[in-house]
């Protein structure tokens, strides 16, 4: 067993885990935020999407070992004060999500893609979410809401945080 | 049937594309799926077959079992000891088979044994100890394999292993081939795929000693039909039985058959008297979790040297694999749509479910629609082709027209209403057809493969249930129903629950709608809640998400009891304002009377004689104030061979695709895709929009990318997403889409089905657009996927894909 410190949403957390324990599980089930979710186990369908030092990273791809004295953001830190993340304001007025699975890594990723793309194209946007699968939208009601979200942020003047 | 105006008070939100802020939950990572939920449990994993078919000798589990952290080992021998078999619903020959596997394996995956342990690790580290004795027997695995009398029987009980071969004719059939001026044939390979939502199957069984009953959290979508089979499998009254359903990570049909494993988590929890959670890996997922069955389909269609279709003959043959509860179903759904959107006087059926060692089947988004809808639509092409005539005069000539609405096919299906020829020609003005070929032409002069497809469909919805029977001929359920409870709090607000669930369609929103303008108030007052509980919620055997039921019935209970409630309020109010209740109406929150100088009361002041001041009622009026209803489809026809309608509401659409194929590297890459739907009217535009076109990319990827590749031994070779490729955001084609709007006069708000849509009508479109681009080559299109590879040789070589 080992004793790791993980930052998350701005909360300390410190546990013994076993070595091969994956970070997803360690975000799901020793830090209790169920909002970042199992899809695939491969890698591929970026459901278990959270931020780790501010890039987009697949925690079932990493060992909970592996994240020790990391700064990890969730889905459930994206809100602030109460106040949804303006790609979370995007996604709920344009439909961009049905079921919900997909939602917070969809959220995570377009909200890391916004930090370095303010104005992206559909295009791009298109490229940079190969990594997250939707199986519900077709994506299309995403893409509007990530173009949307890029639009109030650039209306706001600010950048995500 | 009641009036818009009867159910409507107001009409503000209704038919507007509000926002699901009832999903808010969503967007905030605070959904509560299975494996969110706060409960203390210990893991289960499934030890699985790795024989696609062998006798299964001796299970050792005691090195398994004598690990520290383990709770408990079960075998499939010892679950056939304790439970009933599994019951099959379409097939006619006998075949016995359990939950788990007993006696025999027969298909790679098969629950074999199951562990109970600490934690997920160490109970699949408990997997690798248990030793199973196999004797491998010759594997079974295309559907000629199965048809072959030499091969082994996968159920020696059958004695074949065609379980069913059922034939159903109607109009008269050998006159349309004697009068026709052509007889075209074709047959077609359909592959396995499936919709694959993102959340896999989870499961918590806990069971209660004292009362000797089980809870279980499922995220099932057929509910009402699950609790009847896990409840006789296990041979135990339905009151010990408790089914638990939150939030669900898609569902498209895939989540039907999760039963047979709660049967088994409920006999582990019981040995280990704790709650026992099982979550689904996405390899067992893909191995064993359900899929679309394969086919193969012979059709032959009898023509008039005009285009005009006089009749049709088809025989389709299911490889539904080794799950002998769902074998069978998808011929009546194909049956169900055997005309599509055209008037074709006569027809013959021919369907046969095969088993073989494939993985089980379940009834995948559009179930036999999507296959049915791309052999017509190849069909057309094909002999509009063969007849030199243009494939859309073709369609103009043989489609239902809207005067003849509405429209009964041959064998009783009832096509309420629709413009099919303005659906057509709205998506080519769409698209720009003409010009799209004109420009065709030019790209094609300049060494480019270049082509148009287009496929007009009818997309059926709310099944009939029973229509799985016809082949048996005892029905167990029919037609097709749903329930709800209604009711207003204490604060004047509404509370709706109902015997539904929600797989991510955004009912909650959709309903709040509809109770907002039943009760002149805001959608944000009206609570909804979506998750069932069968100790409470009002369910029925039907009840469940699928088949595009919910606009047709589950609305319908919504509004029967929002009414009842409504009818008591008013009763109330009357009383209070001392008015007559046909003065009253509803405004604000309150109820007005429209004489007696405008006085009004609150919802909140009837709530309160309801609820507290109950002296106050008027005279024999009851106490509280919420109501249960339960609504039937009022089209559903008994089930019959001769007159029997399988579905019950019929939305069509045409889709158009315009594509370009590389034919280096044999990849499709889309220029433009239209489509123009006709879903009756839309209650929520935003979210019907977000159906249309994620049903189209399910669709989409069956055509393209996505197949279950089984080896000559019966091993799935294509088990995670590296090797089942679903369609990610690049490299799909920006949807235009058009709406017309066909109120249904049989449902209460002039619905249709709208969840299946594009994943029936897609598929075609997008085939006849590759065979129109790669018609240089003369290659003819004639089963799916449409690989890259196959692209390749059949320019290269055989000219078929």
């Amino acid at each position: 067993m080992h004793r790791i410190r993980v930052t998350i949403n701005g909360k300390q957390y410190e546990h013994e885990v076993e070595p091969r324990l994956l970070l997803v599980h360690y975000i799901r089930e020793k830090a209790r935020l169920t909002g970042t979710h199992v899809g695939c186990d491969t890698g591929n369908c970026g459901a278990c999407t959270v931020l780790f030092h501010g890039q987009p990273i697949k925690s079932c791809l990493m060992l909970a070992v592996q994240a020790d004295g990391s700064e990890i953001t969730t889905i459930e830190g994206m809100a602030r004060n109460g106040a949804l993340h303006p790609v979370q304001e995007a996604f709920l007025e344009k439909f961009g999500f049905q079921c919900g699975y997909c939602t917070p890594g969809m959220i995570l990723s377009a909200a890391a893609l916004l930090e370095q793309l303010p104005n992206p194209t559909e295009e791009e946007i298109r490229e940079a979410l190969e990594g997250n699968l939707c199986m519900c939208t077709g994506y299309q009601q995403i893409i509007d809401s990530i173009l949307h979200a890029a639009e109030k942020l650039r209306a706001a003047g600010t950048k995500p945080k | 049937m009641m009036k818009l105006d009867e159910i409507f008070a107001t009409r503000k939100w209704v038919g507007n594309p509000l926002r699901r802020d009832h999903d808010i939950r969503f967007i905030k990572g605070e959904g509560e799926y299975v494996d969110d939920l706060e409960i203390e449990c210990v893991h289960a994993a499934i030890l699985r077959s790795i024989y696609a078919h062998a006798r299964l000798g001796k299970i050792d589990t005691s090195k398994a079992a004598a690990m520290p952290g383990v709770l408990a080992v079960i075998t499939g021998p010892e679950v056939a000891q304790v439970t009933k078999p599994v019951v099959p619903r379409a097939i006619t020959k006998p075949a016995i088979q359990y939950v788990m596997a007993s006696g025999k394996v027969r298909y790679v995956g098969e629950p074999v044994a199951a562990v109970v342990a600490e934690d997920r690790y160490l109970a699949e580290d408990a997997l690798e100890q248990i030793e199973v004795e196999y004797e491998p027997l010759p594997p079974v695995v295309e559907i000629q394999d199965a048809l072959n009398p030499d091969s082994p029987l996968i159920f020696e009980e059958a004695g074949s292993n065609i379980l069913m071969d059922d034939t159903l004719q109607h109009g008269d059939v050998e006159k349309a081939f004697r009068e026709a001026d052509h007889v075209i044939r074709e047959s077609f390979k359909m592959h396995r795929y499936s919709s694959t939502p993102l959340e896999n199957w989870v499961i918590i069984a806990k069971y209660e000693r004292a009362s000797d009953s089980y809870t279980v959290w499922a995220n099932d979508q057929q509910h009402g039909r699950s609790i009847v089979n896990v409840c006789n499998t296990l041979g135990i009254p339905n009151s010990r039985f408790r089914l638990i359903v939150p939030d669900a990570g898609g569902g498209f049909g895939i989540k039907l058959a999760l039963w047979p494993y709660m049967v088994s988590l409920c006999l582990l929890a019981r040995k280990v008297d704790r709650p026992v959670k099982w979550v689904q890996t996405r390899r067992e997922h893909l191995l064993a979790g359900t899929h679309a069955p394969d086919c193969e389909v012979e059709i032959e269609f009898a023509i008039r040297k005009d285009g005009k279709i006089l009749g049709l003959r088809f025989k389709d043959i299911d490889n539904d694999g080794s799950f002998i509860h769902n074998a069978g179903i998808y011929g009546m759904i194909k049956f169900a749509t055997l005309v599509g959107a055209y008037s074709i006087p006569a027809t013959q059926a021919e369907m046969l479910s095969v088993v073989t060692n494939k993985g089980p089947t379940v009834q995948n988004r559009g179930v036999g629609k999507p296959t049915m809808i791309f052999v017509l639509e190849r069909m057309v092409d094909i002999a509009s082709k063969q007849l030199g005539i243009d494939p859309m005069e073709m369609r103009f000539k043989n489609f239902v027209q809207p005067e003849q609405m509405p429209y009964t096919t041959p064998s009783g299906e009832i096509y309420e209403s629709g413009d099919y020829p303005e659906c057509l020609r709205k998506a080519l003005r769409l698209i720009g057809y003409e010009e799209f070929k004109k420009q065709a032409e030019e790209w094609k002069k300049q060494g480019r493969y270049v082509g148009i497809g287009v496929s007009a469909s009818i997309e059926p919805g709310t099944s009939n249930l029973g229509y799985y029977y016809t082949a048996r001929g005892t029905p167990e359920y029919m037609g097709n129903a749903e329930g709800a409870i209604v009711g207003i709090d204490y604060d004047g607000n509404p509370n709706v629950m109902i015997g539904s669930v929600d797989e991510g369609q955004g009912h909650a929103t959709t309903i709040a709608q509809v109770v907002a303008d039943m009760l002149a108030i805001h959608p944000d007052q009206v609570t909804v809640h979506t998750h069932l509980d069968s100790m409470v919620s009002p369910f029925l055997g039907h009840s469940g998400c699928y088949s595009n039921k919910f606009n047709d019935v589950d609305l319908g209970a919504v509004i029967m009891a929002t009414k009842k409630v409504r009818d008591k309020m008013l009763r109330i109010a009357a009383h209070m304002l001392q008015a007559r209740p046909e003065e009253l109406k509803l405004q604000d929150g309150q109820v007005v009377a429209s004489a007696n100088g405008g006085k009004s009361v609150p919802f909140k002041e009837i709530a309160a004689l309801a609820y507290k001041k109950v002296l106050l009622l008027p005279e024999g009026e009851e106490p509280g104030l919420k109501e249960i209803a339960y609504y039937r489809s009022t089209m559903a026809k008994l089930p019959s061979k001769t007159d029997f309608n399988v579905q019950i509401t019929h939305s069509n659409s045409v889709h158009i695709a315009a594509v370009e194929v590389d034919i280096e590297t044999g990849m499709v890459k889309f220029l433009k895709y239209v489509i123009v739907h006709d879903c009756g009217n839309q209650l929520n535009p935003g979210i019907v929009e977000g159906m249309v076109i994620g049903s189209t990319v399910h669709g989409i990827g069956a055509v393209l990318l996505e197949e279950f590749v089984y080896n000559e031994d019966g091993q799935l070779v294509t088990t995670s997403f590296m090797d089942y490729m679903k369609p990610v955001a690049a490299g799909l084609p920006h949807f235009e889409t058009g709406h017309m709007v066909s109120p249904c006069p049989y449902t209460l708000l002039g619905t249709k089905s709208v969840g299946e849509g594009g994943a029936i009508g897609s598929l075609a479109a997008v085939a006849n657009a590759v065979e129109d681009a790669l018609s240089p080559f003369g290659v003819k299109v004639t089963s799916l996927p449409i690989t890259p590879e196959k692209v390749v040789r059949a320019v290269k070589e055989t000219k078929v894909i």
